[in-house]
């Protein structure tokens, strides 16, 4: 199986053009099946692991991704390039909607469906976090700082610089212990 | 106001461990509680908005500066929230290889799922409780969590069923 950079700024510009158009719902998925599968641009074990250093790092992790790649195939002007593609059709679509939407905001049934829609992705985070949390089942340190981690933002409304330091300090020490 | 978007975005842009989701409460307590820019709903209605449009999640936050400063506004906050985080990217890209594989590196990673769980959970909580915790919130964001949870189901037709539900329920 061959796989082969895109050879100009312009096939860079267009593949990520499309995985923003057409990522609805998520675009890991549509990352992965454009540069991977169709362009074929990197092999799936390279791109895991782009994906676990853009993970680690703070940010958007698929705009990471765009940047980390950019700068790999063609430099600086790649890292600009790939990340604009990715976000410039996702821009107009979401500008256009809530240019739309402010037309409509004062209609209460429209209201009503657009909270229920933002509920409801408040309601995936929580699902995402019960997936990534199934490790943490067996480590009551982990569960500990979890819970707490979320009393102190959610519940208490403490900002999230004053909880991070002591958080990661905690998560630090129990990951050294072999608590975490 | 978009300097003071623009920077504050900037640093929150360092500390988004797990992206988006993670700084979601944080966001909404500057521009809600803080400085009073927009209500809890109004912010849990641009979150649909953007989940509602392709491409990834921190587009939201072009929205939140469109909402506070116009067009102009949204594309500095974008820019300030991915700047920082792009640059921190671009330049570990490079030394990746020889990070991978480093003890201190994996404690760290140990480390930052708990956290990461506990960020992202109040982000989700912080959204689907723009009236408070009132049944109906409960209701919609439970069935949304369990059902991506337990199958599945592309997350669209849960947002889907979210506005049919919100349709009946608010």
């Amino acid at each position: 199986m061959e796989y082969n950079p895109p050879k100009s700024l312009l096939e860079l510009y267009l593949g990520f053009l499309s995985i923003g158009a057409r990522s609805f719902g998520g675009v890991l998925p549509w990352a992965h099946r454009t540069m991977v599968e169709e362009r074929r641009w990197i092999a799936p074990g390279d791109f895991a692991e782009v994906l676990a250093l853009c993970q680690f790092l703070p940010g958007p992790n698929v705009g990471n991704v765009s940047v980390v790649l950019g700068r790999r195939w063609f430099g600086p002007v790649g890292s600009v390039v790939a990340f604009a593609g990715l976000m410039a059709l996702p821009l107009v679509w979401v500008f256009g909607l809530a240019l739309l939407y402010a037309d409509f905001a004062t209609h209460p049934a429209v209201r009503a469906v657009v909270t229920g829609v933002g509920v409801a992705g408040g309601g995936l985070f929580i699902g995402t976090a019960l997936k990534l949390a199934k490790p943490l089942v067996q480590k009551p340190w982990a569960l500990a700082l979890a819970v707490s981690c979320f009393g102190v933002i959610a519940i208490g409304r403490m900002s999230l610089f004053a909880v991070l330091p002591v958080a990661a300090l905690l998560g630090w020490l129990g990951a050294r212990r072999g608590l975490i | 106001m978009i300097l003071h978007i623009a920077f504050y975005f900037a640093v929150l842009s360092l500390v988004s461990v797990g992206g988006i989701p993670s700084v979601m409460p944080e966001m909404q307590r500057l521009v809600v509680d803080v400085e009073g820019w927009m209500s809890a709903a109004e912010y849990t209605q641009l979150f649909a908005i953007g989940q509602a449009a392709p491409g990834p999640n921190v587009l939201v936050t072009a929205l939140i500066g469109w909402k506070v400063a116009g067009i102009a506004g949204g594309l500095v906050a974008l820019g300030a929230f991915c700047g920082p985080a792009a640059a921190l990217a671009y330049t570990i890209g490079g030394y990746w290889d020889r990070m991978r594989d480093a003890p201190w590196r994996k404690d760290i990673q140990r480390a930052l799922v708990p956290i990461t769980v506990g960020f992202i959970v109040s982000g989700g909580y912080v959204l689907a409780t723009p009236q408070g915790p009132i049944w109906q919130s409960a209701v919609i964001a439970g069935t949304s969590a369990a059902t991506l949870y337990a199958t599945k189901l592309n997350p669209l037709w849960i947002l889907a069923a979210g506005g049919v539900l919100g349709y009946f329920l608010f």
